[in-house]
């Protein structure tokens, strides 16, 4: 809520000139509030919401999670569009009447509206925010006008000339504030007079028989505000009393709608929406294309969009085919909506009767407005995000779940939107996006396969099922909008022949595709995945605070961060795919399920994320072709050698033509980049590699789908990278991406290289970084043979001299696997370091035993094996004595490994020695034992290295904690009996924090001999 | 094979689809469990499998009725891979069996009694069975075996169902045996750590609820992993447990955990009778036997080069290398005995030169400075009360009970 405040403040100046808002409020707020206030209040809950309607999102958050008694829940959205400006002042003060009776009675209860706040009705929206929840329903007039206005915006956009009647309905659509709202509709044009309206009739109708009453008002209004306009409104409050009676959709609806706002530039007209109301205002039934168009660019749409959407592309087909007139069709979708809840067999009724009355009375007039004002067209970006980030988050689960389609065509929808934003954002105003209305229709066409599901309704099943197949085969939105056109074409013909119902759609032949450029398949493609994933932490929180006010969360000071940023306008979006979803849902369930919130946060990431792929994407694609003949003599290769992959996978012509594409994407590149650094010829070559390289990530990927076993037939060997580096020093660094041969030595040189770092004088350090470097380019380019093998037996081996376990246990598992293959090289040497390993260190007995059992009968006969395996057997045995002679006697490097648990045995030894001897031990004979000294001390020669040695063991011994006294001849002698209690491990000297000496640069270096 | 109509096929297909209704309608689970045993090779099944190859259209008949239809997830790739099965290409049964499995925890979910817990158990079976098959044909055609990982991870998510609270509960620890016989034969021991964790820290349920015959696999296992850790105590809890509840019937798999409790029982100083070796056919540990009466070092290193391979592969080189202490102790307490009866007075004194001597004898070359190691060590572990003398190089036996008997307990140092 704290956002919409923000909103407003933002909006406000923008207002002046332009009114935009979005206000969608679904005040339904507390269903129970409603179920109470029937008698009386009832108008009082329905104006709540209106008001919330300005609030926009505030509404969503009350209706979904509380209540599921659908009863108030239609949410309002009064994205308005400024651009009535005039008209909506009008409207706005009429409706504020009736709303603040409304909102009175609510007041209390309902506070969350605060909503109000939201766009254009600055004045209104300030107050309302302020007020939040209490005073929401003062507000909340405010906020009618508003949504009134926002209506009209909306309809101006969808009129885009069909509706005749300027913007009068817009706003009607909200549900339970619907009623206010709907006098909001046509406040552009009626708004007074519904206003009143709706007062009287509805409120005290509402007891009895709400709806009808207001069905009445409701005409009387729009015809008075649009008179050309459409029918639907009446349609509408039909759908309304059904609601009422079942009380529990109708939230539902409204929340939907509060999406809208954000689409406030386009959406508008659908947000009407709590109730199906809105929906039909939508859907301009003349301009479907443009129409559409529209609704995708802006965001706001939202709810009503998806009960338009519904009706939208479908419907207006339908439309088409029932009716001449289009507006009557439009209704006719939205009614099947809300229905859903109620009975949908009676409301189709009801809804086809009212089709041709309406047709002919042609009440509604939602959109009547004709090209909205260019300027005014900025969606507060504020209002948006609120909404958005709510109403998503309720909303989402929903959507996800239940129309994977439609998600993928919001995606791609908000995509475009994005785009839209972005520049105009850029043009307009920082804080706020504004969305261009110049939006092609593109995009719309995704939102028709959603429709086309969401309608259960008026048409027969078979029919849908025969548009959607139709639409199905669409790739883009030409060709969608050709194809609506020739459907449209059949409808009507039906309709028209009477046999539209009685005609087997489900044998009926798809007509040829019409002509279309075929543009973006990809991006539709593209969004779809993201939708599911995303999780939000804060919808919880959203969730419970629901019914609170909402404002005290957000200050209201809170400026919108997100204004310009794509995000927002995403979620703007947002709204309008769970709006449809809602819709589903709602017939689905039956049930609030407002609860879903928590998934909410994930369309909005979503939704950002998704529109920014398709995006990038299609650039790629564009400039590929562009490049296309550029490249044309590596493309050619390419083919070839792709073409047995190709065959093997057994595609379809299409297929191979979009993999064909795809794999271009990564030619460009890859010659661009190519260019860039080296000479043409290289590049040829580079480029080739490349390409095979990423055509076969991409034939790998689509084996995975079907057929596994043609990953083994890949010729990985032509894929592989050639090295052109002549240098044969070069410094480690990780890939982070493709390698380039030109910085990729070939084996000649590598073998060099390795020389190189054999003879080198310099420090371990140096030699490490030269093998490491080594060995990454012989992983490049997949060679396995001797030299690898030689490369790293020498980096074990150098590691082991320095005790750097991590690089040798590397090395030691590569070894591992080269030796497997057969490739010859120190077997047995590294087999015994192997086995050392394991039982120094890895103190695991499993492992020690297969590696004992691992090994041949010829491998135990070679002497470092032997070696290895008596020390093993010393080790495990405990005996020192063999120990230290095992390990005086160390064969290659293995005294390396031993080294680093002499320690540990020394101590063993000791404490061993300590229990077991009594009353002393001379320490020259532990020296010895112990391997200070060597084995043999009688030799004269070594006399001052033994004294060394006994000095050293004297040092370890006291470090240790052993007692040591002199015995008579002067002797040292080790006091066992003393010591066995008193021996303690010392801590080490050169302890590190870390703990790994090996870690501290400053400790190694200094110990490497440079 | 005898000639079969069509008629005969639809009429097999029928019946079966019928008895699978019939039995989740009836929720009778032993009707149920036996329409999943491919490895059973019950006739049902096989002439079922006829049937299926000649008549192409099952799924056709699949959802043609309701009552079949909403089990296609699991009949569907059951057909499938009883058909693979037939032909004996184990890689394709295992996948499609895998999708049946799948599907079946799918809706075995949804149920809410255990009724079905035969059925999964046949299925967690055949998962494993059937996987070990298909590695085994995997392997043999160069490919990488890889199937008993996947039966493993899935074998996991079947736990991760049963393991919680409720009727169900009591299948947990089938799933648990099964997994630890994956584990073992992949090598991947340390993943049994979760599962037995979370099967011994739920308070909630006794273990002795659980089926006897899944107590006695689990107490196997975990006791073999006890072995490996060396955790002898422990380890003779767990196998001898095993051994008391296991099915005297079932020799085969009394040998199984003899295997392991021998060595155990060995190293805490409690010997078996010959004829126990000789019953179930472990004479490998007859030597090993012998060594530890006799006192005979060289004995003990010879039964252990001679079925090397074989305690390697079962895990318990190890274990029986270390009674090679046990067998000095033996040999010093009879060089002890044999001074008792000489020079009573001077008995507890045993110079090293005896010993050294002692061993040359039995062929066994170490010098005095190894020997004197060996006796430190026997004090240090308290296999030998007393202390040695390395000035005079002799050992000072207490006159206390000099040869401590290990009685159950490890050797440990003091």
């Amino acid at each position: 809520m704290a956002n919409e405040g923000t909103h407003t403040e933002t909006l406000a100046p923008v207002e002046s000139h332009l009114f935009e808002n979005r206000l969608v409020d679904a005040s339904q707020h507390q269903t129970s509030s409603y179920a109470t206030t029937t008698s009386g209040p009832e108008a009082v809950s329905w104006t709540v919401q209106s008001s919330t309607a300005n609030g926009v999102y505030s509404n969503p958050t009350y209706q979904y999670d509380q209540h599921p008694q659908p009863p108030g829940r239609s949410v309002q959205e009064g994205q308005s569009v400024s651009s009535v400006a005039g008209n909506t002042s009008n409207l706005g003060t009429a409706n504020a009447p009736q709303d603040y009776n409304a909102y009175t009675s609510y007041a209390n209860s309902s506070n969350p509206y605060g909503y109000g706040s939201s766009t254009g009705y600055s004045g209104y929206y300030n107050s309302y925010q302020q007020q939040q929840p209490n005073h929401a329903y003062s507000q909340p007039v405010g906020a009618y006008q508003n949504t009134g206005a926002p209506y009209q915006p909306i309809s101006s956009f969808q009129s885009t000339g069909s509706y005749a009647g300027s913007a009068t309905y817009s706003s009607t659509y909200y549900n339970p504030a619907d009623y206010q709202t709907t006098g909001g509709y046509q406040n552009s044009n009626g708004y007074p007079n519904q206003a009143p309206v709706w007062n009287n009739g509805s409120y005290s109708s509402y007891s009895s028989h709400p709806y009808t009453s207001y069905a009445p008002d409701s005409n009387s209004s729009y015809s008075s505000g649009a008179a050309a306009t459409s029918v639907q409104y009446q349609q509408q409050y039909t759908q309304w009393a059904d609601y009422y009676s079942q009380t529990e959709v109708s939230c539902a609806p409204g929340t939907e709608n509060l999406t809208v706002p954000s689409s406030s530039t386009l959406g508008c007209p659908v947000s009407a929406a709590t109730s199906g109301y809105a929906t039909p205002n939508n859907q301009p039934p003349q301009s479907y294309p443009q129409f559409w168009g529209q609704e995708s660019s802006t965001p706001a749409a939202p709810s009503f969009q998806p009960a338009a959407v519904n009706s939208g592309d479908y419907d207006s087909y339908w439309k088409h085919g029932a009716q001449t007139s289009s507006q009557i069709i439009q209704t006719n979708p939205i009614q099947p909506n809300y229905q859903s809840h109620l009975d949908l067999n009676s409301s189709y009724d009801k809804f086809q009767d009212q089709q041709k009355t309406i047709s002919s009375q042609g009440t509604n007039l939602y959109f009547p407005l004709p090209p909205p004002p260019p300027p005014p067209q900025q969606v507060n970006p504020a209002p948006l995000q609120c909404a958005p980030s709510l109403d998503t988050k309720q909303v989402s689960k929903f959507q996800i779940p239940t129309n994977p389609r439609i998600a993928s065509n919001l995606a791609f929808e908000q995509s475009k939107t994005e785009k839209d934003s972005s520049t105009s954002s850029a043009a307009m105003k920082p804080a706020y996006i504004a969305v261009s209305l110049t939006k092609p229709t593109e995009k719309v066409s995704s939102n028709d396969a959603a429709n086309s599901i969401l309608k259960p309704g008026i048409f027969p099943k078979s029919l849908r099922g025969y548009v959607e197949r139709a639409l199905a085969r669409c790739k883009d939105d030409k060709q969608m909008a050709a194809c609506q056109a020739v459907m449209k074409e059949m409808i009507t013909r039906a309709t028209a022949d009477c046999t539209l119902c009685t005609r087997d759609w489900d044998m009926e032949p798809l007509f040829p595709m019409p002509d279309a450029d075929a543009v973006n398949k990809d991006n539709s493609l593209s969004s779809t995945h993201d939708f599911v994933l995303p999780k939000s932490k804060k919808s919880p929180r959203r969730s419970k605070s629901r019914w609170e006010p909402l404002a005290e969360e957000k200050p209201v000071d809170h400026p919108v961060p997100i204004s310009n940023d794509h995000p927002v306008k995403y979620s703007s979006w947002v709204p309008n795919e769970k709006d449809r979803k809602l819709v589903v849902e709602n017939k689905e369930t039956k049930e609030d399920s407002w609860k879903n919130t928590k998934f909410s946060p994930l369309l909005q990431r979503i939704s950002s994320k998704a529109p920014q792929r398709p995006f990038k994407k299609q650039r790629l694609a564009d400039a590929s072709i562009a490049h296309e003949n550029s490249n044309a003599s590596s493309d050619s290769d390419k083919e070839q050698s792709l073409g047995a992959y190709y065959s093997a996978v057994n595609d379809t012509p299409e297929e191979l033509k979009r993999r064909e594409i795809r794999s271009k994407r990564f030619d460009l590149g890859q010659a661009q980049r190519t260019e860039n650094n080296h000479s043409r010829k290289k590049n040829a070559r580079a480029g080739n590699l490349y390409n095979r390289r990423a055509s076969a990530l991409v034939l790998s990927k689509s084996f995975d789908d079907g057929v596994s076993k043609a990953v083994e037939d890949i010729d990985w060997d032509a894929l592989t990278v050639k090295g052109t580096c002549q240098e044969i020093e070069k410094r480690y660094l990780r890939l982070t991406s493709a390698p380039d041969p030109a910085t990729v030595r070939p084996e000649e040189i590598l073998e060099k290289a390795l020389l190189m770092v054999q003879n080198s004088q310099r420090n371990y350090l140096y030699k490490c970084d030269q093998l490491k470097s080594i060995r990454q380019d012989l992983t490049v380019q997949r060679i396995h043979n001797q030299l690898t093998v030689k490369v790293y037996e020498t980096h074990a081996r150098l590691a082991l001299e320095v005790g750097d376990l991590p690089e040798y246990n590397q090395c030691q598992s590569q070894l591992k696997a080269l030796y497997a293959e057969g490739i010859e090289g120190s077997y047995m040497e590294f087999a015994a370091y192997n086995l050392l390993c394991v039982i120094m260190h890895s103190n695991n007995y499993r492992e020690l035993l297969s590696s004992m059992a691992r090994l041949s009968v010829d491998s135990k006969k070679d002497e470092a094996v032997k070696h290895a395996l008596a020390v093993r057997a010393a080790v495990t045995s405990g005996n020192y004595v063999a120990f230290f002679r095992l390990y005086k006697a160390a064969p290659n490097l293995n005294t390396c490994l031993m080294d680093l648990y002499v320690e540990k045995m020394r101590y063993k030894a000791v404490t061993c020695m300590c229990r077991s001897y009594r009353p002393t031990l001379p320490v020259s004979y532990v020296s010895q034992i112990l391997g200070f000294s060597t084995a043999v001390p009688s030799i004269e020669a070594n006399d001052e290295k033994e004294s060394a040695a006994l000095e050293e063991c004297l040092e370890w011994l006291k470090a240790h904690g052993a007692s040591i006294i002199a015995d008579n001849n002067g002797d040292m002698m080790l006091d066992t009996k003393v010591s066995s209690t008193s021996l303690f491990v010392p801590e080490p000297e050169d302890a590190v924090a870390h703990g790994d000496a090996n870690l501290d640069v400053n400790d190694f270096l200094a110990k490497a001999p440079l | 094979m005898s000639y079969l109509s069509m008629g005969e096929a639809h009429r097999r297909i029928t019946e079966y689809l019928n008895r699978f209704s019939d039995a989740v309608t009836y929720q009778n689970g032993v009707s149920f469990k036996s329409l999943f045993a491919l490895s059973s090779n019950s006739h049902f099944l096989l002439s079922l499998a006829d049937a299926l190859a000649l008549f192409n259209d099952a799924n056709r008949l699949i959802n043609q009725n309701d009552n079949y239809s909403q089990f296609s997830d699991i009949i569907v790739p059951l057909f499938r891979s009883l058909q693979h099965y037939k032909q004996s290409n184990f890689v394709e049964t295992y996948n499609a069996f895998e999708k049946t499995a799948n599907a079946f925890v799918q809706e075995f979910r949804n149920w809410e009694s255990a009724w079905a817990l035969e059925a999964l158990f046949v299925i967690v079976y055949e998962i494993r069975v059937l996987a070990e098959k298909a590695d085994r044909q995997l392997a043999s055609n160069g490919k990488s075996p890889e199937k008993l990982k996947g039966a493993g991870s899935l074998l996991m998510k079947v736990f991760g169902i049963l393991a919680g609270k409720g009727a169900k509960r009591v299948g947990a620890l089938y799933v648990t045996c099964q997994l630890f016989k994956i584990y073992f034969k992949l090598g991947t021991v340390h993943l049994c750590r979760s599962v037995i964790r979370s099967i011994e820290t739920a308070r909630i349920f006794d273990f002795e609820e659980f089926p006897k015959r899944d107590k006695v696999t689990y107490m196997y296992y975990t006791g073999r992993l006890e072995v490996f850790n060396e955790n002898f105590p422990a380890a003779d809890h767990k196998l001898s447990y095993a051994l008391k509840h296991c099915n005297p019937q079932h020799e085969a798999n009394i040998r199984m955990i003899l295997k392991y409790l021998i060595p155990v029982k060995l190293s805490i100083g409690i010997l078996p009778n010959h004829r126990l070796l000789e019953k179930y056919n472990l004479l490998e540990y007859g030597n090993i036997v012998q060594a530890l009466k006799r006192g005979d070092p060289r004995l003990l290193r010879r039964a252990l080069q001679d079925h090397e391979d074989w305690f390697l592969r079962s895990g318990v080189y190890l274990v029986l290398e270390k009674i090679e202490l046990q067998v000095f102790q033996r040999l010093v307490k009879k060089i002890y005995i044999i001074q008792k009866q000489r020079d009573p007075s001077r008995a507890h004194q045993v110079k090293l030169e005896v010993i050294v001597k002692a061993l040359k004898w039995l062929e066994i070359d170490m010098d005095v400075d190894e020997v004197e190691c060996i006796m430190a060590m026997l004090i240090f572990k308290n296999l030998v009360k007393g202390y040695f003398a390395h000035k005079s190089k002799v050992a000072v036996l207490s006159k206390q009970d000099p040869f401590p008997k290990l009685n159950g307990k490890p050797v440990t140092s003091v």
